[in-house]
Parts: structure tokens; C-alpha cells; sequence
């Protein structure tokens, strides 16, 4: 008895800390592909969209994944829900091998081997709680069904339409249990399914693995870093932007995207453009069909930032056609804020009505078109009209300039995009047209000014009219004595000399 | 699947009414209600699936009085037995209906509203293509057939079957369902030619052609096609309001026999100082109409790009084209876009906009009808709205036409009927009826090219996707 007890304690101090391992990990580690993995999706509480699952096998699946999957925008339920999950799974697949007739040691082993594969596959970006589901589905009906033959027969067409490739698992353990009637039965099924096609429009692969079938992966600690420093910009926490920035060693081109967004909108850019190199700015990127993904989300941030709303709205309709099933509830929120900034009332209806059928965005649905933020962007919209062949950041800066001149992040970026491609005269070009009546006195400018002024071989008035800083005269006449000396690496002369300008 | 979800929604909505309050001390309003779609006062042809609405307020119940039919539901949705409804539209010439909605624990009657039943049927089929309203690409692109006489829909072409390649849309010779193309773009791709179900994948391009066939129509025998070659830049508005700008930079219109995988020419629709495009064959099979303008200087002179409503004879006996193009319209300060001639010959309705090829974009974009026999032009007032309403085409008895209208928000396109009577007055639009009130709202899909069949379509995506694996027939 004590034996037995000790055993049964065992096995759940096993699970007890496989669920810890779990949580801990996904939390600790990997809690930004949740944040993703919610944005891709768009799932509405209302009787049509629900209706939409019984277009694809695996409805009762996908519906329960999706349902849980959109709560992962919360703290700690991203990893909270996908622990529960993995541990129904664990204790569904335990009770289905005991039932097969496998001893408890070895059931336990084999469930707890399986739950740890089917996490592994959590680790990829696309993987989907519904697959999980799907498993949980096909082996909890058979624990329904196993002790009547008629039953497993009955439910293995059923096991197909509520949980997709689910039934293979149930095909599977119903033949352990009784293959003289469950391997005609299977091959029915396997048959039956090949003819499905027309029905629910699929290729035949995903047919027979819908809603998808994991793939063993390790953690793509990069792709973490890339979600993380996205998210963290996206909720607003930009000194966590900035901090991770500032203390990591091997930095991305996502990150330096968003450190350089976050100092802009604080009017810091020229103080840290050059702080490290290569730099992206992402005023250089052009958006089309090949773009990849992370990119044009990007720029739907940037032109946001900009206040370009017609490039704004272009790049996030992109990010969310390109989604899967082209829905994404974050761009669609974006589509609905661009609208709102517009002032185009029906296209934001339009938005905030989908929005308002989810459980997360409900509220904010209901709060945005008060919100003041959008009548304060609104300022900054490009006024004028001009058709443009692609998306010349440089060009749409200038007409945001030409309606707004109080628009520092767009002057910020104007001016930092030419320096950073050491195109001094673009530089000079734009500060005359934008900066002289209200001069942008920033160290970095007036650097910059004092090499299109020492090239001019300018008159001495014209160097009291651009240079305001005379900390910054007087080190460009020592750094023209040492030119390219690394103690002046922190200035544009050195960057101009010695720094390497972006491929465009 | 689709009867699945029509059976549990339709077990919902019993158990929802089988409690739904009823009327009582009601107040009558004079304000008409506040329904979407927008179904107030239209005029709707007798074989047209039901008209289900919702009401734009949070109520709390609704009762409908429409001719015989009394409807009461829980909720804002108004949701029509299919079977009550064919007896009503049967039964009834002018149906007058009156909505009385509960809110706040108040019973509201309001103006009541009409919907004439004409005898004249639209065809039944209805085809169109699924897209995102999204500027220069494509992802999960479908192309539906829908029964407007019930909510029946199939896939002619879905983009899981197709590898996600792009596809263009879906036309008829002279509405007849056994003769239609449609384009599926990129490898493996080409025309998909339907002729009485058997289905040729054609590769209608030679290399002095600027690009495949774009814009086409069926000459009336279904031997010939025309069809444009058209070099198609996407360009991007500044202002916010205006998005996207689509124009050509060359196009050229052909005549394809169909019979012989030739290619028949004219140096007058080849012009290269003339842009050309949209052509369609006249009923009889006797004129090529397209649409013509200069060369301008692109983009700097976009908005100097206005074409004409032009003509050229063709003899479908010999597979010639003529040598004299007529001017029928030249509108200044507008261009005139896809011109689409009703089946008896007697009228053609265009898009027109202020300028370019792309009236989808162009919130300006309007419908106008021309007489053919007298010259004169209706404007079609009733019919459009302050959004681009454009891509029309014609029911085969010529009393129909559905066009693609954006007038409710500006981005998503719906399908609009709109009923054109023996004097040729267009009457109010309705859009195409959908079984949820609410699926308009929750779409996040533009529905293109809109396009009537007199009956369904004898293919369907699964063919397709067998036929890509084939080569496509060359021509020369």
C-alpha cells in the first residue's frame, strides 16, 4: 500500500514539476511568441464567425485554441493556458494507455514523453493551441468510446469533424483495442477523408493533418528577442525598449528600429544615431509583395510615428492580408486608430465594430473615437496630394514637413536618414528648408553643418548663423588636426571618415 | 458544412424566439428605422433570396410586419423564414413593411418603409471574387459562386487549391454559365475557359503583347474573345483620403478566336500613342466597345489620363476587325471606364471617375447609362453613392444590374442590384442579401467584379486545381 501511495506521489511530484518546468520556461523565456501568436488572430464572440469553423475539419478544436489562444494577450496566461493545456493532454493520453492495456509506469513514462514532444512544437511561431486541441480531442473520445465496439466505429467519422487529425490518434489506439473492426474502419476513414476536398477546399496533406501537425523545434531565441522588442514598443513600455537595447551586446536590426522610434517621439534621435553602428532607421526599407512580414509591421510603427496615415494604413492592410486567414486583431485595431485619425467615421466603425465583438478590445472599442490622442495626430497629416510610384520615406517626410513644421519626429528622421547615408548636402538642403526660420541646435547637426560649411569653404558669417554650439567648433578644428583618431568617435566627423553608410 | 451551420444557427434562433416579447402599448414614430443594410424603399425582383436586416441600436427585441409575414425576435437581427419569404415575394407586388423595436422597456412603431416586387427575375447565379481591400498583392484569394435566390455558395477557384496564386475574375458569354474564363496568374497559371464544363487552360499571349489578357468579354457565338494587354502600376496617393492610384502605362485590346488559338490584330487597337482597354463585344456581335485615351506623360500628367467611349466594328462571320473606331462619349474632365452593354443592345452603362483606369479606387467614381438609340445619358442618381460604385454587369433579361459599390465606409466593396424598368429608370439599389444581417460587418473581404449568370456554373475549385497541372493550350 505504502508502495502504491509512494508511487502515485511520484508520479505527481513528476508532473507537478513538469508543469513547473513548463510555466517557468514559457514565461520566463518565451512569453513574447504568446503576445504573436494572440495578434495573429481576430476571434469574434459572435454566432456568425463561430459559424465560420464548421467550414474546416477540426471545428471543436480550433474553436477551443482560438478561444484561449486570444486571452494570451494577458500576463502570465499565455503560459498559464498552454500548461493547462499540455497537462489535460498528459492526463488524457495516460488514462487512453492504461486503457490499451499499458502498465502505469510505462503509460506515465510514454504521456509525460508525447506532452514534452507536443511542447517542443509550441516553440514555433506558427504553431496553434487548436493542433494541441486536436490531440486532447481525438484521445478524449476515445476514453468516451472505447468499451463499445459500435461506438468506436460510430464516433471515428465524428473524430475527423470535431478534431481533424485528432482522429488519427483515435484511428490508432481504437485498433490497440480492437483491430479486427477499428483497421476496416481506419482504412474507411483514411479513404473517406481523400474526398473531403471539395468540401472543405483543402490540399490533400492538410486534409489529412488539419489543423496542422507540430514540428519539433528548438527555441528561436532570436525570433523571441524580435517579438520582445516589438511587444514591449507596442504596449508602450518604451523605457524597457530602451533599457533592453542599452544592455544587450548583440543587437538586431528590430531592436536599433524601435530604440531609434522610441528616441524620436522623445526628440532624441540625432543624440543617439550615432550611438551604434550599423544603425537602422527603417526609412531606407520599401515595402511590397516580397517584404517580409516583421518588416512591414515595422513600417506600419514608423509611418505611424511619421503621422503618414496613407502609408500607415497601406503597410498595416499588408501585415494583415498577410497574416493567417488575413486577420490580425492588432493591425485591425491600427486600421481602426488610422481611420480615426483621419477622421473617416464609417471606415472606423467599420474596425472598431469587429472590435468590439472580442473579449480583449471590447473596451478600448468602445473608448477610442473619445480618445484625444487621434485629433492631436490628426495635425500631423500630410496635406498635400502627389501620387508617388513607392513608398520614398524621404519624399513622404517632406510633404508631412511642408503641411506640419512642428513635426520633430519627421524632421528628426529626415535629417538623421541623409546624415546616416553621409549625404551632407541633403542634409544642409533639408535643415535650410525646415530648421532656419526655428533652428534644431542639436550636437549632431551642428557636427554635420560644420563639414558642409568647411567643404564650402563658407564665409565666417555663414558659420555664426549655423553654428550655435562653440563646444562643437572648437573640437572639429582638433578633430581636422587628427582626422579618423578614435577619442573623436562619438562625433559625425568620425562616422563621416570611418563609419560605414547603409546599402540602398 | 454550410447546411450544418444554417441548421444550428436556424436551432438557436428558434430557441431565441421561442421567448421573444411582443408589442404592447407602442409608440409610433414618424422617423423611419434605422435599418442595415440600407433595404428602405427598394425595388427587388421576385426570385431575390430574403432581405434580412438588423437595426443600428442597441434594442432589445423587434417585431416586422411585412405583408403576411409577422416576425418578432429577441435582439436586432430580422431573419426571414426562406419559405415565408418566396410565398410573400410570390403573393405580393408592393410590400409594405413596418419595424416596431423595444428599447428601454419601450415599444417604438416606425415609419413604415416599401419593397416593390417586380415579376422580372434576376438571374439567379452570381459570381465574384473575395479580396482584401488591399492596394498592389493578393493572399487567400477565392472565387465564389452565390445563389441570390438562397444563400448557397460555392468555390470556382480557392487560393488553397491553387497554391495561393493570384486569380482574376470570373466572366460569362451572355450570361450563359457554360461559357465563361476566368484567370488563375503566376506558375502554372493561365485562362481557365469554360465551354459547356470542359475546361481549357489557354496561354492568350503572344510575345508582342505587353502583357496576358486582362479585361475581356465573349463575342455572342462564344467563338471569340476581346480582350486587353495592359501594363498595370500600382502608385500611391499622398493624402489620406485618396489611397491608391492604379494606372497603365501601355495597353493594347485584341480579338482571341477560341475556336483556332489565333490572335486577331489591329494596328487601331494597338495604337502606340493610344492608351486602349475594357473591351466588350456588342449583343449582336457587330461593334468592339473599349475605351480610348492619348498617351500622357506618367504619372506627372495622371490626372490629364481620361479616356473615351469608343467603338470599332468586328464581323464574327469572318473574325475581322473594322477600320473606322467611332467616338460615342468623350466627356471632358472625366474618363469613362468599363462600358458594359445591356443584352438587348439598348442601353450601355460605364463607370465614370475624374480620371485613370481604376474607378474601384476613386471615390468619385460613378454609374452612367447611355441610350444607345437616342445618345442620351442618364447620370443614374439613385443609384450611386459618394463612394466608388463601378464593375457593373448586366442580368440577361436587361432589367438587372449588379455593380460593386463601396458607399458604406469606403474600403469593402458589396454587390448592389439595382433595377433598370421597360422606360429604362434605374430604381434604388439593394445589396446582395446575406443569411446574418450582421455579415457585412464582420467581413473582412471585398467582394470584386460582381458578375450574373443565368443559371450555376458547371465546374467548381476542385476542377480548376486538376486543370493547372495541365499545359496550357498556346496561341499564335
Amino acid at each position: 500500500m505504502l508502495k502504491r501511495l509512494s508511487a502515485i506521489h511520484s508520479r505527481l511530484l513528476i508532473v507537478f514539476l513538469w508543469a513547473i518546468g513548463c510555466f517557468g520556461f514559457f514565461q520566463g523565456y518565451y512569453p513574447y511568441h504568446f503576445f504573436y501568436k494572440e495578434q495573429n488572430q481576430l476571434f469574434l464572440w459572435t454566432n456568425d464567425y463561430l459559424a465560420t469553423y464548421f467550414d474546416q475539419p477540426a471545428w471543436l478544436a480550433c474553436m477551443v485554441g482560438d478561444f484561449l489562444t486570444q486571452f494570451y494577450y494577458y500576463l502570465y496566461a499565455g503560459s498559464t493556458i498552454l500548461t493547462l493545456s499540455l497537462l489535460l493532454l498528459m492526463g488524457v493520453l495516460y488514462a487512453a494507455l492504461r486503457r490499451i492495456g499499458l502498465r502505469k509506469g510505462w503509460a506515465f513514462g510514454v504521456a509525460v514523453l508525447l506532452t514534452t514532444l507536443e511542447a517542443f512544437c509550441h516553440l514555433r511561431y506558427d504553431f496553434r493551441l487548436a493542433s494541441t486541441y486536436a490531440l486532447i480531442g481525438g484521445v478524449s473520445l476515445f476514453l468516451c468510446t472505447f468499451q463499445k465496439r459500435y461506438l468506436l466505429i460510430l464516433f471515428s467519422p465524428l473524430a475527423y469533424w470535431l478534431f481533424g487529425y485528432g482522429v488519427w490518434v483515435y484511428l490508432l489506439l481504437s485498433i490497440i483495442k480492437n483491430w479486427k473492426w477499428m483497421i476496416p474502419t481506419s482504412i474507411t476513414v483514411l479513404i473517406g477523408v481523400c474526398f473531403l476536398k471539395g468540401t472543405y477546399l483543402l490540399p490533400t496533406d492538410r486534409l489529412y493533418t488539419y489543423p496542422g501537425v507540430g514540428k519539433l523545434t528548438m527555441p528561436n531565441w532570436y525570433l523571441e528577442k524580435q517579438f520582445q522588442i516589438d511587444d514591449e514598443y507596442y504596449f508602450g513600455n518604451w523605457n524597457k525598449v530602451v533599457q533592453l537595447v542599452e544592455s544587450e551586446e548583440s543587437l538586431t536590426s528590430e531592436m536599433l528600429f524601435f530604440y531609434n522610434l522610441v528616441k524620436a517621439q522623445q526628440g532624441q534621435l540625432p543624440d543617439v544615431l550615432l550611438r551604434y553602428q550599423p544603425n537602422v532607421l527603417g526609412t531606407f526599407y520599401k515595402v511590397g509583395p516580397d517584404t517580409p512580414m516583421l518588416t512591414i509591421k515595422n513600417m506600419n510603427e514608423l509611418y505611424y510615428a511619421l503621422g503618414d496615415m496613407t502609408f500607415c494604413e497601406r503597410a498595416t492592410l499588408m501585415a494583415c492580408v498577410f497574416s493567417p486567414n488575413n486577420r490580425n486583431n492588432r493591425m485591425v485595431k491600427r486600421l481602426a486608430e488610422c481611420s480615426l485619425i483621419k477622421g473617416d467615421t464609417a471606415a472606423a466603425q467599420k474596425y472598431l465594430g469587429l472590435l468590439e465583438n472580442t473579449f480583449v478590445w471590447r473596451q478600448w472599442a468602445k473608448k477610442a473615437p473619445q480618445s484625444k490622442v487621434y485629433a492631436e495626430k490628426a495635425t500631423m497629416m500630410n496635406q498635400q496630394d502627389t501620387i508617388s510610384l513607392s513608398d520614398n520615406a524621404h519624399a513622404i517626410m517632406m510633404q508631412l514637413l511642408d503641411s506640419n513644421p512642428k513635426n520633430e519626429v519627421a524632421l528628426d528622421y529626415i535629417l538623421c536618414s541623409t546624415l546616416l547615408l553621409k549625404d551632407v548636402k541633403s542634409f544642409k538642403r533639408d535643415y535650410d528648408r525646415y530648421c532656419l526660420s526655428s533652428p534644431r541646435i542639436r550636437k549632431l547637426y551642428q557636427e554635420a553643418l560644420c563639414i558642409w560649411l568647411a567643404a564650402e569653404q563658407a564665409p565666417q558669417e555663414q558659420w555664426q548663423l549655423y553654428i550655435k554650439d562653440m563646444s562643437v567648433m572648437q573640437r572639429f578644428m582638433q578633430y581636422n588636426q587628427q582626422r579618423g583618431n578614435a577619442q573623436f568617435k562619438d562625433t559625425y566627423w568620425y562616422y563621416f571618415d570611418k563609419g560605414k553608410a547603409p546599402q540602398i | 458544412m454550410k447546411t450544418l451551420s444554417s441548421i444550428i444557427s436556424l436551432s438557436i434562433l428558434f430557441l431565441l424566439f421561442s421567448c421573444t416579447p411582443i408589442p404592447k402599448n407602442v409608440s409610433k414614430s414618424e422617423a423611419m428605422p434605422s435599418i442595415y443594410p440600407d433595404y428602405a424603399d427598394v425595388t427587388i425582383p421576385v426570385n431575390i433570396a430574403p432581405l434580412n436586416f438588423l437595426i443600428r441600436d442597441e434594442v432589445e427585441a423587434v417585431q416586422v410586419k411585412a405583408g403576411d409575414i409577422t416576425l418578432n425576435a429577441r435582439g436586432n437581427e430580422v431573419v426571414f423564414d426562406e419559405d415565408d419569404w418566396r410565398e410573400l415575394l410570390a403573393a405580393n407586388s408592393d410590400i409594405e413593411v413596418t419595424v416596431t423595436t423595444l428599447k428601454d422597456g419601450k415599444w417604438t412603431e416606425y415609419r413604415p418603409f416599401h419593397w416593390q416586387v417586380v415579376k422580372d427575375k434576376v438571374d439567379p447565379y452570381l459570381t465574384y471574387r473575395l479580396i482584401e481591400p488591399d492596394y498592389e498583392i493578393w493572399n487567400n484569394l477565392q472565387i465564389i459562386q452565390r445563389c441570390v435566390e438562397n444563400f448557397d455558395e460555392k468555390a470556382l477557384c480557392d487560393y488553397r487549391l491553387t497554391n495561393n496564386q493570384c486569380m482574376n475574375c470570373h466572366a460569362t458569354g451572355n450570361q450563359n454559365p457554360q461559357l465563361s474564363m476566368m484567370y488563375v496568374r503566376g506558375p502554372q497559371g493561365g485562362a481557365v475557359l469554360n465551354q459547356n464544363g470542359k475546361l481549357r487552360k489557354l496561354a492568350i499571349k503572344t510575345s508582342d503583347m505587353v502583357s496576358g489578357s486582362v479585361y475581356y468579354g465573349f463575342s455572342p457565338s462564344g467563338r471569340y474573345i476581346t480582350f486587353s494587354t495592359n501594363v498595370i502600376i500600382p502608385a500611391f496617393h499622398s493624402r489620406a483620403d485618396k489611397r491608391l492610384e492604379v494606372y497603365d502605362s501601355k495597353s493594347d485590346v485584341y480579338v482571341a478566336d477560341l475556336q483556332e488559338n489565333r490572335i486577331i490584330r489591329s494596328s487601331l487597337l494597338s495604337d502606340s500613342l493610344t492608351f486602349e482597354t475594357f473591351p466588350t463585344f456588342s449583343p449582336d456581335g457587330k461593334y468592339i466597345y473599349y475605351c480610348a485615351a492619348p498617351h500622357v506623360q506618367l504619372p506627372q500628367e495622371l490626372q490629364q489620363l481620361q479616356y473615351a467611349l469608343v467603338r470599332i466594328p468586328f464581323d464574327e462571320a469572318t473574325g475581322t476587325i473594322g477600320t473606322k473606331v467611332d467616338t460615342l462619349l468623350n466627356a471632358k474632365g472625366s474618363s469613362v471606364c468599363h462600358p458594359r452593354i445591356s443584352p438587348d443592345g439598348k442601353y450601355i452603362v460605364y463607370t465614370v471617375a475624374d480620371y485613370g483606369t481604376f474607378p474601384i479606387w476613386h471615390q468619385e467614381s460613378d454609374l452612367q447609362m447611355m441610350n444607345l438609340l437616342t445618345r442620351q445619358i442618364d447620370t443614374m442618381a439613385i443609384v450611386n453613392s459618394p463612394r466608388s460604385d463601378t464593375y457593373h454587369s448586366w442580368s440577361s433579361n436587361s432589367r438587372w444590374l449588379v455593380f460593386a459599390s463601396k458607399r458604406d465606409n469606403g474600403l469593402y466593396g458589396k454587390p448592389y442590384f439595382c433595377y433598370i424598368d421597360s422606360n429604362g429608370k434605374p430604381h434604388k439599389p439593394f445589396v446582395l442579401p446575406q443569411r446574418s444581417p450582421s455579415f457585412y460587418d464582420q467581413t473582412l473581404k471585398s467582394f470584386n467584379v460582381p458578375e450574373l449568370s443565368k443559371g450555376e456554373i458547371p465546374f467548381d475549385a476542385v476542377d480548376v486545381e486538376q486543370l493547372l497541372q495541365q499545359e496550357a493550350e498556346p496561341f499564335h
